[in-house]
């Protein structure tokens, strides 16, 4: 029997969520083929109201009497839903699917690893060579009982390519990667390009400039800064109590030159659907706008406790991954965009002079996040002399406070911008008041 | 399903296959503040395939059970197509065919313990959170456990069926004073059933006490110090820093690398010694038998400070010349085996605490961990709180400390090891290409360790 049917048995009101997916992946190992995979789940994901209180299960391949047990057990002992689901209405369609990814064969993407050994092989053959190529299909379905059905199939393209390069007593590891819904974005030979250009800036090890030296974020590493933020205009946080940004709407938080918003509509987004994993639509929510604190992000639960209007927030999954059908919906940001500035990326090294470019870390989100503080080891980082990349940076650390660095330590926003880790557009940043130390 | 699964693999036309078949229990409390953020159960059942054709891997993975003998084709199919692009072959190393059946114990089996419950449970620990003091403004308290029942069959007659509980519970305060927050946390992990989430009361405590005693701890000066990492904090170094680059995939096709890690090679002082066990009673890393149906080992990674061993797959073993390890584990049924960690720890030396503080004019006493990462050589971890030592005793309560190296550097400037151990096992778990969080513990004494760079302001 429909799982909603029974669900609507045991529950005054039932919301059900399901992803087929179908997925195929190669992974090159040290510049060989080392596996080919592909994947078919349906992942269910059920939440119910019982006597006002809310209750949550999923499954994959479990029967759907069990799923609607387990939610509705989970709803008995559950607090109160402060919110009803919403009847389901189609908004703007948002493009996320292409129909020439799921044609991809397993021979196509062997054959793109192959290309992407073999150009770096060409210039570096000493180098070993990883590289992760996947396409995914999944659709999508939401029904509930306040009625409506939305249904959706989104498409997903990636590509990692990372190379370690191993000399006596020093160990390199430098990687690229494209996440995309159309077969058209990929851009293969520029992700290439791009680790190369990586791999010639360190051609030599530099001392680090250290004590507070200006610090060129990369967009690679705009994740450093922008982590913090995105649990701090949560919805949720801000209830909480713990984002620094609570009561801080309508105030200068950042510096006037940031921008900030969070972007459903982009078609084709990495991220990009027409309706969030609640069946909200999906718009467009400025954060950030001349500094000032805008709004956040609010999923129905959120929205209910915060006495705030949802914003079509409510995503399964943390806020630079996709949790897939095991996780609750929670705030989360479709794409956030930083507004590019101006200035190429070779100008602001030449106006910089002298500092650190930060190019990729280790340590992401270690520490203590929710007030700001970052404090992260530079795994690819150029030392800049004289308007100059002189080499690659070793054993060092950057240290600081998200929050305090974009409102007292942005120096320049620069004017091209790239997707990264596949929920933000963000362009390089220019900043001071990041400690550098370093051995 | 055993008949299912053997009769399958008759019909299977690769050179190798393997079916895992898993059915996995869960549930969760999460309170944060006052809000039940989630509470639930879960069962789900999921497949995978690996078939393995003129040494390349083909996988599938399926939750339909009715697809199975498709998906042996499918992944068959699979690896011939990789087969045609691939030079360097796989082979598996020699195993004996096994069955056996393995239960881990649990007193309380978590199945059976009703969700309220766990929520009292959970409640209970949040309370004493948030009821600390008056400057803990928010909390956060996770109970997760899991049964994780897999069957596992190859086509060389290997039959294993496993029955893995696993329960975990974080505990965690965060204090605010005028705009600064800091969090203290507890975080414990272990193999059993319900009976091991129960008592923690004295830990719930610690963590809110540390949140609140952070708000009046100094940001550390950052430097190059000796430092004395407390037996959990050292845990997590020899697991990320070190056991990583044990871990034989990782060199499989990396000649260069293979060289620095060359057995016999001297690491360490002659004290040190690293262990990576399949099996501790109680403990989450606990593998009786891996993903490859390989039964576990107690491998020595170094002996009196020299390299003496890795761990390993079947494929591994069979290219590096080793025996497996049972070191091959996957995650979930989504998932294909690779080389993972179980309980890896550094042996405890001959050494009282007193004696290691002693003659360290300035230095730092960092405990817990907030984090760490490591890639390759380089390492950074958070430590959650530390102290200054100061002419050889513990002094202030400093904060923000992070610390960061080179992995054999730092294992060359290990001075002193500790009489003392401790295996933790944490709440949430290791994570290695796309499989996270894998249940592990690591463990160690503490341990002195000179010329440690420490960041700071």
């Amino acid at each position: 029997m429909d799982i909603l049917e029974l669900a609507r048995r045991k529950a005054e009101a039932a919301e059900l969520y399901e992803a087929w997916t179908e997925a195929l992946g190669v992974v090159f190992h040290g510049g060989e083929v080392e596996k080919v995979g592909s994947e078919e789940v349906l992942g269910q994901a059920l939440r119910v109201i019982v006597k006002g209180r809310l209750g949550f299960a999923s499954t994959a391949g479990g029967a759907p009497a069990a799923l609607v047990e387990a939610a509705v057990g989970a709803a008995e002992h559950g607090d109160p839903a402060p919110f009803r689901f919403p009847a389901l209405h189609p908004g703007p369609a948002v493009e996320s699917f292409d129909p020439a990814v799921p044609l991809l064969s397993a021979e196509d993407l062997l054959t793109w690893g192959e290309e992407a050994v073999r150009t770096i092989h060409r210039e570096f053959p000493e180098l070993v060579v990883n590289v992760y190529l996947a396409r995914t299909k999944t659709a999508v379905t939401i029904r509930n009982t306040s009625g409506g059905e939305l249904r959706e199939v989104r498409t997903g393209l990636s590509m990692t390519v990372g190379v370690e390069r191993v000399q006596e007593g020093d160990i390199w590891l430098v990687y690229e990667s494209q996440a995309v819904r159309r077969l058209s974005d990929l851009n293969r030979e520029k992700l290439v390009e791009k680790l190369l250009a990586k791999l010639r800036w360190g051609a030599e090890t530099v001392p680090a400039p250290s004590g507070k030296p200006p610090v060129l974020v990369l967009p690679s590493a705009v994740p450093v800064l922008l982590l913090p933020l995105t649990h701090g205009f949560s919805g949720l946080s801000v209830f909480l109590g713990t984002s620094p940004l609570k009561g801080k709407l309508g105030e200068r938080a950042f510096h006037k030159e940031f921008h900030l918003w969070d972007d459903g509509l982009i078609p084709f987004g990495p991220r990009a659907r027409s309706f969030d994993d609640e069946g909200l639509p999906v718009g467009r929510l400025s954060l950030v706008a001349d500094g000032v604190v805008r709004g956040f992000y609010y999923d129905l639960r959120a929205a209910a406790l915060a006495g705030a209007e949802p914003t079509g927030n409510g995503l399964k999954g943390g806020p630079f991954g996709d949790g897939g059908f095991r996780a609750p919906p929670g705030p989360s940001p479709r794409h956030l965009v930083i507004r590019p500035g101006e200035g190429s990326l070779a100008e602001m090294i030449r106006t910089m002079k002298e500092g650190l470019l930060v190019a990729d870390v280790i340590g992401l989100g270690q520490g203590n996040i929710q007030s700001g503080a970052f404090s992260n080891n530079v795994a690819v980082g150029f030392a800049v002399r004289d308007g100059h990349v002189v080499g690659r940076v070793k054993n060092t650390m950057i240290f600081g406070n998200a929050y305090e660095v974009l409102r007292d330590g942005l120096l320049q926003v620069g004017g091209e911008a790239e997707w990264v880790g596949g929920s933000l557009l963000a362009p390089p940043l220019l900043v001071q008041g990041v400690s550098v130390v370093s051995r | 399903m055993e008949e299912l699964l053997r009769s399958a693999l008759s019909e299977a036309r690769a050179d190798y296959a393997e079916i895992r078949w898993e059915e996995v229990f869960r549930s969760r409390v999460v309170f944060q503040r006052d809000q039940l953020i989630a509470l639930e159960a879960t069962e789900e059942r999921g497949g995978i395939v690996r078939a393995l054709v003129d040494g390349a891997w083909g996988i599938a993975v399926f939750t339909n059970p009715d697809e199975l003998p498709k998906k042996i084709a499918e992944a068959t199919r699979l690896a011939r197509a990789a087969a045609h692009h691939v030079r360097d072959r796989v082979a598996l190393a020699e195993l004996e065919p096994v069955e056996d059946r393995y239960q881990g114990p649990m007193a309380r089996d978590i199945r059976g313990v009703p969700l309220e419950e766990k929520r009292r449970l959970a409640e209970s620990y949040n309370q004493i959170l948030l009821g600390y003091h008056p400057s803990i403004v928010a909390s956060t308290v996770r109970y997760a456990d899991s049964l994780r029942r897999a069957i596992y069959a190859n086509t060389e007659g290997t039959y294993i069926a496993q029955e893995v509980p696993d329960v975990t519970l974080m505990l965690a305060a965060t204090a605010r004073k005028n705009g600064d927050v800091q969090q203290g946390f507890e975080s414990l992990g272990f193999a059993g059933g319900f009976e091991k989430a129960v008592g923690h009361e004295e830990r719930a405590r610690a963590a809110a006490k540390r949140a609140v005693d952070l708000l009046s701890a100094k940001p550390v000066r950052g430097g190059q110090y000796t430092v004395l990492l407390n037996p959990e904090l050292a845990g997590v170094f020899i697991h990320e820093a070190f056991g990583h680059i044990c871990e034989a995939d990782f060199l499989l096709r990396n000649k260069p690398m293979r060289k620095v890690m060359e057995l016999g090679r001297r690491f360490g002082v002659e004290t040190l010694h690293v262990v990576d066990d399949g099996f501790i009673p109680g403990a989450r890393g606990n593998c009786p038998y891996d993903d490859e149906g390989v039964r576990r080992t107690r491998t020595y990674l170094i002996r009196e400070g020299v390299l003496t061993g890795l761990m390993h797959s079947r494929a591994t073993a069979r290219k590096l010349g080793a025996k497996p390890t049972g070191n091959a584990r996957a995650v979930s049924w989504e998932h294909e085996p690779i080389v993972r960690m179980r309980n890896t720890f550094i042996e405890p030396g001959s050494f009282t605490f007193e004696e290691m503080l002693d003659g360290v004019e300035y230095g730092i006493y960092a405990c817990g961990a907030f984090g760490g990462q490591t890639e390759f050589e380089q390492f950074t971890f958070s430590a959650a709180y530390g102290y200054e030592i100061v002419n050889g005793r513990v002094g202030e309560m400093v904060r923000d400390v992070v610390l960061t190296g080179n992995v054999f550097q730092t294992l060359r400037n290990i001075e002193m090891l500790g009489r003392d151990f401790e295996l933790h096992g944490g709440a949430g778990g290791c994570g290695k290409g796309r499989q996270w969080p894998l249940p592990v513990t690591h463990g160690a004494p503490h341990v002195r360790i000179r010329d440690v760079i420490v960041g700071g302001r």
